[in-house]
C-alpha cells in the first residue's frame, strides 16, 4: 500500500531538486557546446576556421575544437583527392565498363591555326592546394566554372596556334605540357589555390562532317597497297613461267643439236665403212652398189613400162585415163 | 540561490533581446566587404572580415562579395575584318574593388551583371571586327615553326614510294603581329576603363571558344574534304603507278627472258648444224666422185619409187638384157 502511494506521488507530482535542474541545464549546455564546438576533419581534407567571419587558421585531419555558438566556423576542403574535369565528353555511368557521352561540340569544336575545324576532347586533373585561397578568393558559384573556362580557353589557344595535322599528330604532348603550365599561370593569377596536375588530351578527331573524307585517306592507302600487291602478284605469276618457257626452248635446241650431230656422225660412219670396202675393190663394188640399188628400185612394185630403144616405130601409148579412173 | 539564478537568467534574456532585436553588431565574412549607409548617406566601408559595430536601426549594412566573380558572355556572331562571320563565346572575370563607388553606381550585383554584359559584349565586338581571322584564331607564329608532317601508316609495300607532294609541302602561313592573347588583353583594356567608374575591376576577357558560323562551317568542311580527297587520290594514283611499274617490269623481263632463250636456242642449233656440216665435209671430201655416186644411188632409192616410170632398155642396168656378152 505505502509502496503504491509513493509510486503514485512520484509520477504525478515529480519535483526535481534545484541541483538536479542545474545538472540537467549544464548537461544540455555541455552537449550543445560539444555539438557546435567539436568538429572532425577527414584524412582527405583540411579545414579553415574563421572567427566572426575572419580567417583564424587552417587545421589538418583529426578532432578539433572551436568556439561554439557559431562564433568560430569551420569549412572543410578536400585537399588530398585528385579531382577530374572532362571536356567534350562526360562519363555518364562510371563502372567496370564506363559509359560515355561524346560529341559535346559546344566544348570540343575548335579552330586550328590553318583555319580548319577539329574536335578535341580532354580532361584535367587538379587538386586544391591552398584551402584558404580556394574558399575566399573566388566566389563559390564560379570556382569550378573558372577552372573550366580557363582550361577551355587555354586548349583553344594552343590548338589555334597549330595546324590540324600537328594537332592530331605530333603536337599532342606539347599541347598537354603547355596547357598545364598556362592553366596554372592563369589560375594562380586569380588566386584560386588549385594546382593542375595533369592535362590529358583524349580523342582528337576531325568533325563528323569530314570524317568520311579522312577515313577515305586510310582506305586509299589500303587501295594503294592492294594495287602494288596486284602488280607484284602478276609479276610473280608470269616471270617464273616465262623463265621455265625460256629454259624449255634452250633444252629443245640442245636436243636438236645433239640429234643433228649424232645423225651426221652416223651417216659419216656408214659412208666411211662403205668407202673402206670400195677402196679394196673399186670397180666391182661400184657395180654391185649400183645394181643393188636398181634392184630395190625396180623390184618393189612391179609398176612401170620397159621400152626397147631400138623399136623405132613403136609409140608407147598408155591409157592414162584408165589409170586415172582406177 | 534561487534569486541569483533568476537574476542571471533575466540578465541573459535581456542581453539576448538586446542583440537579437537591436543587433548592433554585424559580421563580415572572409571574401566579403560592405558599405554602411546612414539615412541614405555612406558613412563607412568595411573592407576587412570580422566583427563590426553599427548604430541599430539607423545604419544599414550592404554586403558585397570581395571575391572574383565571373560573367558568361553571350555567344556572339561577329564579322572579322575580312567580313567572315565567326561565333565568339567569351567569359570574363571581375571583382568589386571600390564598394563605395559600386554602391553609388550600381548598388546591387544583378544590375552590375547586366551593365558588365553590355560593356564586355561591345568591347569583344569592337576588337574582333577590327582584327583578321588569323589574329583571332592564332596566338603566335608558332605554326610556321612546326612541321605539319602527317604520319601515314603506309604499310611495308609502299615504303619505296616517296610522297614528296604530300608530306613535304610546307605552307607558310601569314605572319601575325598580335594574336589571341593580345586581342583578349585589348578587349579587357577597353572594358576595364569603362567599368572602373562602377568600382569594378575587370580582370580578363577570354574567348573560350571560337567557331565558324554555320554557313562558313559548311564551306570549310568542303575545303577539308577536298584536301583529303586530293591526298587519297595521290595514294591511289601512286598505287596504280606502282602497279603499272610492276606490269612493265614483268613485260620487260618476260620478253628479255624469252628472247634470250631464243637467241641461245638458235645459237645451239647453228653450232650443231655447223658441226654436222663439218663432219660430213671432212668425210665426204676424201673421194668426192664416190660420194656423188653413193649419195646419188641412195637418193634414187628414196625418190624414184614416187615416179611413174617408163624405162628404156638403153639403161646400163639392162646391158645384158638381150645378150650375155653385153652391149
Amino acid at each position: 500500500m505505502t509502496m503504491t502511494d509513493g509510486y503514485n506521488r512520484g509520477t504525478l507530482r515529480f519535483r526535481p531538486s534545484p541541483s538536479m535542474i542545474r545538472l540537467i541545464a549544464a548537461a544540455i549546455l555541455l552537449l550543445f557546446i560539444a555539438g557546435t564546438g567539436f568538429f572532425v576533419v577527414d584524412q582527405t581534407e583540411d579545414a579553415v576556421v574563421t572567427r566572426f567571419g575572419k580567417y583564424i587558421n587552417t587545421v589538418g585531419p583529426g578532432l578539433h575544437f572551436k568556439i561554439p555558438l557559431w562564433i568560430d566556423r569551420s569549412f572543410t576542403v578536400p585537399t588530398k583527392p585528385v579531382q577530374t574535369e572532362q571536356f567534350g565528353f562526360r562519363t555518364v555511368r562510371p563502372g567496370a565498363s564506363n559509359v560515355y557521352q561524346n560529341n559535346l561540340t559546344r566544348e570540343s569544336t575548335m579552330l586550328t591555326g590553318d583555319l580548319n575545324i577539329v574536335d578535341v576532347e580532354w580532361i584535367i586533373q587538379y587538386r586544391i592546394t591552398d584551402p584558404r585561397a580556394w574558399l575566399f578568393n573566388v566566389h563559390r558559384d564560379v570556382r569550378l566554372s573558372t577552372i573550366r573556362d580557363v582550361s577551355q580557353a587555354v586548349i583553344n589557344t594552343l590548338v589555334g596556334d597549330r595546324a590540324i595535322l600537328d594537332v592530331i599528330g605530333p603536337e599532342r604532348t606539347s599541347i598537354e605540357t603547355n596547357a598545364r603550365v598556362m592553366m596554372n599561370e592563369q589560375l594562380n593569377a586569380f588566386g584560386l589555390g588549385v594546382n593542375i596536375i595533369n592535362v590529358e588530351l583524349q580523342n582528337i578527331v576531325p568533325p563528323a562532317g569530314v570524317q568520311a573524307a579522312f577515313e577515305d585517306v586510310n582506305k586509299a592507302i589500303q587501295d594503294m597497297n592492294r594495287f602494288i600487291n596486284e602488280g607484284k602478284e602478276a609479276y610473280n605469276r608470269e616471270i617464273p613461267r616465262a623463265s621455265g618457257e625460256a629454259e624449255q626452248m634452250v633444252q629443245i635446241a640442245r636436243g636438236y643439236a645433239t640429234e643433228r650431230v649424232n645423225k651426221a656422225r652416223g651417216d659419216v660412219a656408214r659412208f666411211n665403212a662403205v668407202y673402206a670396202e670400195y677402196r679394196n675393190a673399186p670397180d666391182v663394188t661400184r657395180r654391185r652398189l649400183y645394181l643393188e640399188a636398181m634392184e630395190t628400185l625396180f623390184g618393189e612394185t612391179g609398176q612401170g613400162t620397159l621400152v626397147d630403144k631400138k623399136l623405132d616405130n613403136f609409140l608407147p601409148i598408155r591409157n592414162l585415163d584408165k589409170e586415172a579412173a582406177q | 540561490m534561487k534569486k541569483t539564478t533568476a537574476k542571471y537568467l533575466s540578465f541573459l534574456a535581456g542581453a539576448v533581446l538586446f542583440f537579437v532585436i537591436l543587433n548592433p553588431l554585424y559580421i563580415i565574412n572572409e571574401g566579403e566587404q560592405a558599405v554602411v549607409t546612414r539615412f541614405g548617406e555612406i558613412v563607412a566601408d568595411t573592407p576587412n572580415a570580422g566583427l563590426h559595430v553599427r548604430i541599430p536601426f539607423i545604419d544599414i549594412v550592404h554586403v558585397y562579395p570581395k571575391m572574383i566573380m565571373s560573367l558568361e558572355g553571350d555567344s556572339q556572331r561577329i564579322p572579322t575584318r575580312e567580313n567572315q562571320f565567326i561565333i565568339v563565346d567569351t567569359t570574363s572575370r571581375w571583382k568589386i574593388i571600390d564598394p563605395v563607388k559600386f554602391y553609388e553606381a550600381v548598388t546591387d550585383v544583378n544590375t552590375a551583371y547586366s551593365r558588365l554584359s553590355d560593356i564586355v559584349d561591345s568591347s569583344v565586338r569592337t576588337v574582333i571586327t577590327s582584327s583578321k581571322l588569323n589574329e583571332v584564331v592564332r596566338n603566335s607564329n608558332l605554326i610556321n615553326e612546326l612541321q605539319h608532317r602527317e604520319n601515314f601508316a603506309l604499310g611495308a609495300d609502299a615504303q619505296e614510294i616517296e610522297f614528296d607532294e604530300i608530306t613535304t609541302d610546307k605552307i607558310v602561313y601569314e605572319r601575325i603581329s598580335r594574336g589571341r592573347r593580345a586581342l583578349s588583353d585589348e578587349m579587357a583594356d577597353i572594358a576595364r576603363e569603362k567599368v572602373l567608374a562602377f568600382g569594378i575591376d575587370l580582370i580578363d576577357i577570354v574567348p573560350r571558344q571560337i567557331k565558324y558560323s554555320d554557313e562558313l562551317t559548311e564551306s570549310v568542311y568542303n575545303r577539308m574534304i577536298k584536301e583529303r580527297n586530293q591526298i587519297a587520290q595521290t595514294f591511289r594514283s601512286a598505287g596504280e603507278g606502282k602497279k603499272a611499274e610492276w606490269m612493265g617490269k614483268l613485260e620487260n623481263e618476260k620478253r628479255s627472258l624469252l628472247s634470250e632463250a631464243y637467241n641461245r636456242a638458235e645459237e645451239i642449233k647453228g653450232t650443231a648444224d655447223a658441226e654436222a656440216s663439218r663432219i660430213y665435209a671432212q668425210s665426204y671430201s676424201k673421194d668426192p666422185e664416190f660420194f656423188s655416186f653413193w649419195k646419188s644411188i641412195e637418193s634414187y632409192r628414196k625418190t624414184v619409187p614416187q615416179f611413174e616410170k617408163v624405162l628404156s632398155t638403153d639403161m646400163d642396168y639392162f646391158r645384158y638384157l638381150y645378150t650375155p656378152a653385153g652391149r
